[in-house]
């Protein structure tokens, strides 16, 4: 076996926590995650600095979301309104926590937000964010800090939505028989719940890769007891892959970090697609 | 004036002879009934049930027991199947006016099938509504239409600040809004370092920021534009889609109606809200969700109430009905006739809609007849004139009292009124009849015809038949033993007995079945599979018996002489005089001594009875005509120079009734012409100013509490009773009674004259006028003559000496 398969690697969970309704997804997917692993949790506040220096700008006004009026940033209030939330986010890490009986911390850190995150915990194996935090354009796809985290993180990081569950459901796996897929396959099987199937699609556009891989993984899912289908798709294209998957209707995404494919297909296919997204990195 | 022969016993007794019957026992016969001497009766409510017109319904009136109600029904079960079925009526959610649920009327037996197309409808919706609204099309379409919007905005504001990452200035999510700021390798410059720019610089930046900022506020005052049209385009798809999903459901329900334009239209107005309210069928109940069971339930119940709009309240189906109804309210309450809007209770506070109204008897006899009790109808508060509005308006509008007279304050309803086809047949005694025709001005308006039965029926064969048949049906339906026929002659004689006329029947029909009932119980007592006669005969002195405690007391008290009642000698002015006792429905009768004592005055006769307000204005009125009789008969040419007094002796209570007024004569007569009166007669009967003895009632009583007497101090053959002679063809008299007389141990006299009456009680003949209008010597007439003639002159006298003596002085 694998030494990244082994059961038990998840032992920390660290999650966002900034009051959005992506963090909010992010909290209960990790807190189901951890309870699950019996994994401890950590919440990460972050006070924006950029906001901070921001409001101490004496020309600065900001214009109001409901009313598109403009006024006055007031940096007292402003670390207040901080304060504020960096609280509720504690008090709702808590409740969750408590609910379900899990190990947890809180952390609040002031910095640069992406920078932060990275930083704030590193004893943690899975760092849990949403897809778009406080974004100003809602834009659709990744948010500032989930591709700071995508792009430059070394750490195992777990995009969430709301709306949808992380684990509880069907588990997808990209499988091209690299080591980064089958690290990815390893965590899959490791956090997969009672009721989960998993989805493997295998890339290789090689006519027998599906064989192939039935026999490389085929002995490690069957002893985890999950029930597993197998699909073939040889596409190289992230935006052809995210319709297949959605067509598949599985839940999670698991992605190995050293994929056989270009960069830009993994790109695409996180922007495009509507799941959480699990990216699988060796530490 | 000759005196009259003694009545002969089958004079005192009317027998039906159980031969005239063909049957042996009431099982021979076929069972049915037919109303017998009825006949006025059933006319009218032939003609009363016959025309359809506004006001012709009927009040059947007479006394209780006379099988009015039996009457009524009978006919109707006749009449009412032939009659076409009447339509069904139901309720529905009015979706312009909720106050005003709308009535909806169907073919019979449709108000069900409407119901449960209802129904099934809601119940199909709740998967067909889900299907549609998660199928992959709609999921996308919907999910196109937000992003269309989101990508809408988030363009707009990623130009923006695209343009401004080019000036090095940031857009930043502030906890309240967005914010432009100036940024230096991807970090906003913080204060100190921005004052460090050169002014000119500065000036630039914040320029630029003001220019941003207005186009930043220009897009976010056309974001609430964009929502509220991407908010319209899924209102307009799931109008699409939940309009796609119930059309095949509605057009397979509007098939079923198509000839019905109310139930089209009904079913319109459901659809379009059913569309308008789709997603009420796509919620499902998630109570796990909910952290306060009062915020649970109440959701629940909330959108419980939501789907009642959709159900049809069905307040009539005549599906099973065979013809016209025919309703009989027993509790004609008024909530009870036009029906009522209830409440139920929720958290606390009282609520309703139109599925709690209830319908009232006036829907169920809606196209067919209601029967109902006048008295207890008048009884209910407000009933009457609930029935009139509804009769006089010819609609059912259901009103809630409470909500009438302010007693509840919670919303109600004012459902639309259902249009009445109805004829109301009103039970009721005699009195009300008469006080509602002449007191309230609608009755006669409403209440046109009148069905007067009749107390009593002739007696013949027929009626003897008919008698049988009520006890031989009366038998079968109540699983009673059959009658032979000496046990139906003997309820026959006692029908007559009650009538208190030989030639008559009761058609007081209650008590006879009350005989019925108990002489069914004495024969299973007796192991017997038929009544008989004696069984008949025991349960009428079993009768007699349980009622007869305070005329046993009575006859007590004066067999101890408490009550001084003479029965053996001869006494001058002084008479037994008889008198009937009602106790509920038992009468009896009894002896009541009556005196006269006369006296030299001014010619009137004193009722002791009315000079202490304990006698009648009739009574009254008898002992008037007494003067009027003495008058013209003894003084035509003198003053009446007589002051009598008459008086009911031992009588503690108010007399009534002229009966004694024939006895008050005989008293009379004997105390002025001082001839001693035979105690051992009774008398009864009234009198004219002519001396004619009239007919009175309760002959039977009468005669039967003197019997009584007599019979336990011993008969002697002398005892008997003057009745008058128009009363002989009443008597029905008790067995014992007839034995007596027919053994010459009592006798009945039937008297016309009190001339005839006067010589039986004194023994002395009472003499007819001869030529010249004087009395022949030696009779009562010319005593009594003689006597006032001696007290006129007497009186004269005096005057002339009172005269002398005025001049003188």
């Amino acid at each position: 076996m694998h030494s990244s398969m082994k059961t038990g690697m998840i032992r920390s969970i660290a999650v966002a926590l900034d009051c959005s309704p992506h963090s909010r997804a992010s909290l209960v997917a990790a807190a189901e995650l951890a309870s699950r692993l019996r994994a401890e949790l950590i919440g990460i506040f972050v006070e924006d600095i950029n906001l901070l220096h921001m409001a101490r700008l004496p020309f600065i006004e900001e214009v109001r979301r409901y009313s598109a009026k403009t006024g006055k940033l007031d940096p007292d209030q402003l670390e207040r309104l901080l304060r504020l939330q960096a609280r509720q986010a504690g008090e709702m890490l808590q409740q969750t926590a408590e609910a379900l009986t899990i190990r947890h911390t809180f952390r609040v850190l002031r910095g640069m937000v992406p920078e932060e995150l990275m930083s704030a915990a590193p004893e943690a194996d899975i760092l849990v964010l949403g897809r778009s935090g406080r974004s100003p354009s809602c834009r659709k796809g990744l948010g500032s800090t989930a591709r700071t985290a995508l792009n430059e993180g070394k750490k195992t990081v777990l995009l969430m939505r709301p709306g949808v569950t992380a684990a509880e459901g069907p588990l997808l796996v990209l499988y091209d028989g690299s080591e980064g897929s089958m690290r990815a396959l390893g965590v899959a099987l490791e956090i997969a719940g009672p009721e989960s199937v998993l989805h493997l699609i295998v890339t290789d556009p090689a006519p027998d890769a599906e064989e192939l891989c039935r026999q490389a993984v085929g002995p490690i899912v069957e002893s985890s007891g999950i029930p597993t289908e197998y699909h073939h798709l040889p596409l190289t294209d992230g935006h052809q892959l995210a319709r297949y998957i959605r067509m598949i209707d599985s839940g999670l995404l698991v992605l190995g970090d050293r994929l056989d494919m270009p960069a830009e297909t993994l790109r695409d296919l996180v922007d495009d697609i509507d799941y959480p997204v699990l990216i699988v990195r060796q530490e | 004036m000759q005196v009259p022969e003694k009545l002969a016993p089958c004079q005192l007794f009317s027998q039906c002879d159980p031969q005239e019957f063909e049957f042996q026992t009431t099982a021979d016969l076929d069972g049915t009934i037919e109303i017998a001497g009825q006949q006025r009766a059933l006319d009218a409510i032939r003609l009363g049930m016959g025309i359809r017109h506004d006001g012709f319904n009927l009040f059947a009136l007479g006394p209780a027991g006379t099988g009015k109600q039996s009457a009524v029904l009978q006919f109707l079960s006749s009449l009412a199947p032939e009659a076409p079925r009447p339509d069904d009526w139901c309720y529905v959610y009015d979706f312009e006016k909720p106050r005003n649920p709308k009535a909806l009327r169907l073919p019979p037996g449709r108000a069900c099938a409407l119901s449960s197309d209802m129904d099934h409808l809601v119940e199909t919706l709740f998967s067909v509504m889900p299907t549609a609204f998660s199928s992959e099309e709609y999921q996308s379409r919907e999910k196109e239409i937000q992003e269309s919007f989101q990508e809408q905005q988030g363009k707009a504001i990623e130009v923006l600040e695209r343009e401004a990452q080019e000036h090095q200035i940031a857009l930043i999510r502030t906890p309240g809004g967005f914010a432009f700021a100036p940024t230096h390798k991807g970090k906003v410059i913080e204060s100190d370092n921005y004052m460090r720019l050169k002014p000119e610089e500065r000036a630039s930046i914040e320029k630029e920021i003001e220019i941003l900022r207005d186009r930043l506020q220009s897009i976010m005052a056309q974001i609430p534009k964009w929502h509220r049209e991407s908010v319209e385009k899924i209102k307009e798809l799931n109008r699409e889609v939940s309009g796609f999903a119930l059309k095949p459901l509605m057009g397979e329900i509007r098939s079923k109606y198509l000839v019905l334009v109310d139930v089209v239209r009904y079913l319109d107005a459901i659809e379009n809200d059913i569309i308008e309210n789709f997603d009420q069928f796509l919620e499902k109940a998630q109570p796990d969700q909910e952290l306060f069971m009062m915020q649970t339930s109440q959701k629940q119940m909330s959108r419980g109430r939501f789907f009642v709009r959709y159900r049809v309240n069905v307040m009539i189906d005549n599906s099973s009905m065979n013809g016209a109804p025919v309703i009989l309210e027993d509790k004609p309450a008024c909530q009870n006739l036009i029906g009522d809007i209830e409440h139920s209770a929720q958290m606390g506070t009282l609520v309703t809609d139109f599925t709690l109204i209830k319908p009232g008897a006036l829907h169920r006899a809606n196209g067919g007849y209601l029967v109902l009790d006048a008295r207890r109808l008048l009884m209910e508060p407000f009933a009457w004139e609930a029935l009139k509005k509804a009769i006089r308006t010819r609609q059912v509008r259901i009103e809630s009292l409470a909500q009438l007279y302010s007693l509840v304050s919670t919303i109600s309803l004012e459902p639309e009124p259902i249009p009445l086809d109805i004829k109301v047949i009103l039970l009721g005694e005699r009195m009300l009849y008469y006080l509602l025709s002449t007191y309230d001005p609608d009755f006669n308006e409403l209440f046109k015809v009148a069905a007067d039965f009749e107390d009593e029926m002739d007696r013949n064969h027929e009626t003897h038949l008919a008698y049988a048949r009520l006890i031989g049906s009366m038998a079968v339906r109540e699983k009673l033993r059959h009658f032979d026929r000496d046990a139906v002659a003997r309820v026959i004689e006692q029908g007559s007995r009650l009538a208190g006329d030989a030639t008559k029947l009761t058609t007081n029909l209650q008590g006879i079945c009350d005989l019925v009932h108990e002489a069914d119980y004495l024969a299973s007592g007796a192991g017997r599979d038929t009544v008989t006669a004696d069984d008949v005969q025991a349960v009428l002195d079993s009768q007699l018996h349980r009622a007869s405690r305070i005329q046993e007391r009575l006859q007590e008290a004066m067999m101890r002489g408490t009550i001084l009642i003479d029965t053996d000698s001869e006494k001058i002015g002084q008479i037994n005089g008889l008198a009937v006792y009602s106790l509920g429905d038992r009468n009896f009768g009894r002896p009541s001594r009556i005196t006269a004592r006369a006296r030299l005055g001014k010619g009137e006769v004193i009722d002791i009875e009315r000079e202490v307000e304990m006698g009648g204005p009739i009574h009254s009125k008898g002992v008037m005509i007494l003067s009027g009789f003495l008058g013209a008969r003894y003084a035509a040419d003198q003053p009446l120079s007589l002051s009598a007094t008459l008086v009911f002796e031992q009588s503690y209570s108010g007399v009534d009734g002229d009966s004694a007024s024939s006895a008050e004569l005989y008293a009379l007569l004997s105390a002025i012409a001082a001839i001693p009166v035979r105690q051992c007669f009774a008398v009864t009967g009234s009198v004219n100013q002519y001396g004619e003895v009239q007919a009175i009632g309760g002959v039977n009583e009468k005669i039967e509490g003197f019997f009584d007497l007599c019979s336990e101090r011993g008969l002697n053959g002398h005892h008997g009773v003057l009745i008058p002679a128009s009363n002989v063809t009443h008597l029905m008299l008790r067995s014992d009674i007839v034995k007596a007389v027919e053994s010459g141990l009592f006798s009945i006299y039937p008297v016309s004259h009190v001339d005839q009456g006067i010589e039986i009680l004194t023994g002395v003949p009472a003499g007819e006028p001869v030529a010249g209008g004087a009395w022949p010597p030696g009779t009562v007439n010319a005593m009594v003559f003689e006597r006032l003639k001696a007290m006129a002159e007497k009186q004269k006298s005096f005057a002339s000496d009172h005269e002398k003596d005025q001049t003188k002085s």
